[in-house]
């Protein structure tokens, strides 16, 4: 088939009348993960097929997970992988597993391979010290282990900090602390506006902590996680409320962007509170994450961790995963 | 203006495509190859990214590139909504500066943005027009999801996928924010600016740098060319594409000014009102700012010979 045709789906409905065809010729099969490219990766793409597996919980696939021993222990993302008793490899073949160690710091876990005598194949880690600098050529195995995909670093190496739980409301700029603490708004949809909380509200204690200033909010605030409840006391008028607030997610509450999450489909449970990630643009999934990362030769450079949005995912690199790695084998 | 900035717009694409080809090249020469295209944008990032800026406004976010010393940006007609909104730019190294939008279009989604202040901006060069060849390698720049200072701005590599009227398609993923952005080829000269996205994550959409340079004076003095503002000027009703010396006409609407002029498919049209046209949307602009009734004056090019006719513009039906 030819072309390619496209409904358009107008999200601004005052934009764009006019609607576009657009052929697929021969050079698209050479684009970035067409078959041409993917063709050239040779014995890299193969290292990287045969040391990825997928991982299955009541017949649905909910990770990857990473060999990196001839035991048949390997890596995955411990918050995806929790409940899964199966794993596939890449040639099909269906095998038993179970959990070995998880890390809460990095959210990875290490399993292995039960009822087998196999020596397995295993990641060969990229020795070379590269910077893994934006614009690096990455690969990894597709979520289905039926391709592999190409894809460049595309931000800084960094640490990524622990999102914590919001109400989903700003505070009076003044802070007297006769009055306590009022709202000057909240926003639409957040935790506050689903608890009842409303403008000019004033907060007078959180759990039981006499509130004075919004710095205090703030710093009790940065402790808590999404889904935390918290007891509030508030005085509307003359009247004296308790109010329950289940925390939301600071992305979902204030983002601009709300649709860039409905574009980019599901994503990782846990995306936040790593210590340093690698960010790549392959186009994985929610439950895809626990693979390896790799260069274009097949060596192994980071584990992927979280699946953040369309364009986006974390994957935590050999500096952070080896020292965890060391310790774990010492046990086993 | 419901928020028009920072969308993308989504588009549902459904389709097939068959791949079949045999690898005819070396694998070790091609693994070369492909590092040899890291090296090159590896070694264009840092100036490129001194051209990049993050756009705010009240009510949203998008991005930009500075083209000109005195401090012109290009982005986005949905980034800036109007003409003469003050605005937010943030440049790469995080310093904020204001800003005032100028005009730009609907109909290609191109905008400008002009920097206040009378500073010496580090900027981009502009390719040529029509370099954006298919299957050449290409760099997205830009803020997805906002300016985020730790991230840094975002590297996208891909491949041009093909070029039509005002639009590049490529696989460089975009996401709400990157609205605006510039796409490079690997001279480090900007092709596109982001516009849209579809569902496929390798089918995103961009703005021809063309778009800009045939239009330039117009989105730089005028109000943004809104569809609403279209109806009530002329009227032609040809439907063209580009074409070698100008715009290929390829077909007539029944009963309009141009099948009165007797203006027929395989018409090339060369100029009007002695204007070149180089773009559709320069052919839209031009009429559209004319009134019904209007007289305007056609040079065209029939089966390899120049003519030159009168139209009187008709009105668009509703």
């Amino acid at each position: 088939m030819k072309t390619l045709s496209f409904l358009f789906f107008l999200l601004c409905a005052k934009f764009f009348l006019t609607l576009h065809l657009f052929g697929t010729t021969q050079h698209e099969k050479e684009a970035v993960n067409g078959f041409k490219v993917l063709e050239f990766l040779g014995d890299g793409k193969k290292e990287i097929r045969n040391t990825t597996l997928a991982l299955f919980r009541n017949g649905k696939q909910i990770s990857l997970g990473t060999l990196i021993d001839a035991r048949g222990l390997f890596l995955s993302k411990a918050s995806a992988c929790v409940g899964a008793k199966f794993a596939k490899t890449s040639s099909g073949e269906i095998v038993p597993i179970r959990i070995r160690k998880r890390d809460p710091k990095t959210d990875l876990a290490l399993l292995q391979i039960t009822e087998s005598s196999k020596v397995w194949p295993s990641v060969n880690w990229e020795k070379k010290r590269s910077k893994l600098s934006e614009g690096t050529w990455v690969t990894c195995s597709s979520p289905s282990l039926s391709k592999v995909y190409l894809s460049t670093v595309t931000g800084n190496l960094r640490e990524i900090l622990k999102e914590g739980g919001v109400m989903g409301v700003e505070f009076n700029g003044e802070d007297n602390s006769s009055k306590g603490v009022s709202l000057e708004e909240v926003f639409p949809h957040s935790a506050a506006d689903r608890a009842g909380l409303r403008i000019n509200d004033q907060i007078v204690s959180i759990d039981g902590l006499h509130i004075k200033s919004s710095k205090q909010i703030y710093d009790y605030l940065g402790k808590k996680d999404p889904g935390d409840l918290l007891r509030l006391q508030v005085k509307r008028k003359d009247k004296r409320l308790d109010v329950r607030v289940t925390l939301g997610h600071r992305s979902v509450t204030f983002d601009l962007f709300n649709r860039n999450l409905l574009i980019s489909g599901p994503t990782s449970k846990r995306k936040d509170n790593f210590p340093l990630v690698l960010q790549h643009d392959a186009p994985m999934n929610n439950t895809s994450m626990g693979g390896g990362l790799f260069t274009p030769y097949g060596y192994c450079v980071g584990i992927n961790i979280a699946r953040v949005d369309r364009v986006t995912n974390y994957a935590l690199p050999t500096s952070i995963i080896r020292p965890i790695l060391g310790n774990w084998l010492k046990d086993i | 203006m419901n928020n028009l900035v920072c969308n993308l717009f989504v588009i549902f694409a459904a389709g097939l495509i068959s791949i079949h080809s045999q690898p005819n090249q070396d694998q070790e020469e091609y693994l070369e190859d492909l590092l040899g295209v890291q090296k090159k944008i590896q070694s264009l990032l840092p100036m490129l990214k001194q051209s990049v800026v993050a756009i705010e406004s009240v009510d949203g976010a998008g991005s930009g590139v500075i083209v000109t010393e005195d401090g012109l940006v290009l982005t986005a007609a949905h980034v800036i909504g109007e003409r003469g909104k003050e605005m937010t730019v943030i440049l790469s190294d995080g310093q904020r500066v204001n800003a005032i939008s100028k005009g730009g279009s609907e109909i290609s989604d191109a905008g400008m943005i002009q920097l206040e202040g009378n500073l010496k901006w580090p900027f981009a060069e502009m390719a040529d027009s029509s370099k954006a060849l298919a299957n050449e390698w290409c760099i997205a720049l830009g803020h997805p999801n906002g300016y985020d200072p730790k991230r840094g701005m975002v590297l996208r590599t891909g491949k041009i996928l093909s070029t039509k009227d005002e639009t590049i398609r490529t696989n460089c993923r975009l996401l709400g924010g990157d609205s605006g952005g510039p796409l490079f080829n690997l001279e480090g000269k900007i092709v596109g600016i982001h516009s849209r996205i579809s569902r496929s994550p390798d089918d995103n959409f961009h703005i021809t740098i063309e778009s800009y340079i045939s239009n330039w004076e117009y989105f730089l003095s005028e109000e943004i060319l809104t569809f609403n503002k279209l109806q009530g000027g002329g009227f032609l009703g040809v439907a063209c594409e580009k074409s070698e010396n100008g715009l290929r006409v390829l077909s007539v609407v029944p009963q309009s000014a141009a099948e009165m002029a007797g203006i027929t498919p395989m018409d090339e049209l060369l100029r009007l009102d002695s204007i070149p046209l180089d773009t559709r949307e320069k052919l839209t602009i031009l009429v559209s700012s004319k009134q019904p009734d209007d007289t305007i004056s056609l040079e065209i090019l029939r089966e390899g010979k120049e003519k030159k006719i009168k139209v009187s513009l008709g009105k668009r039906s509703q």
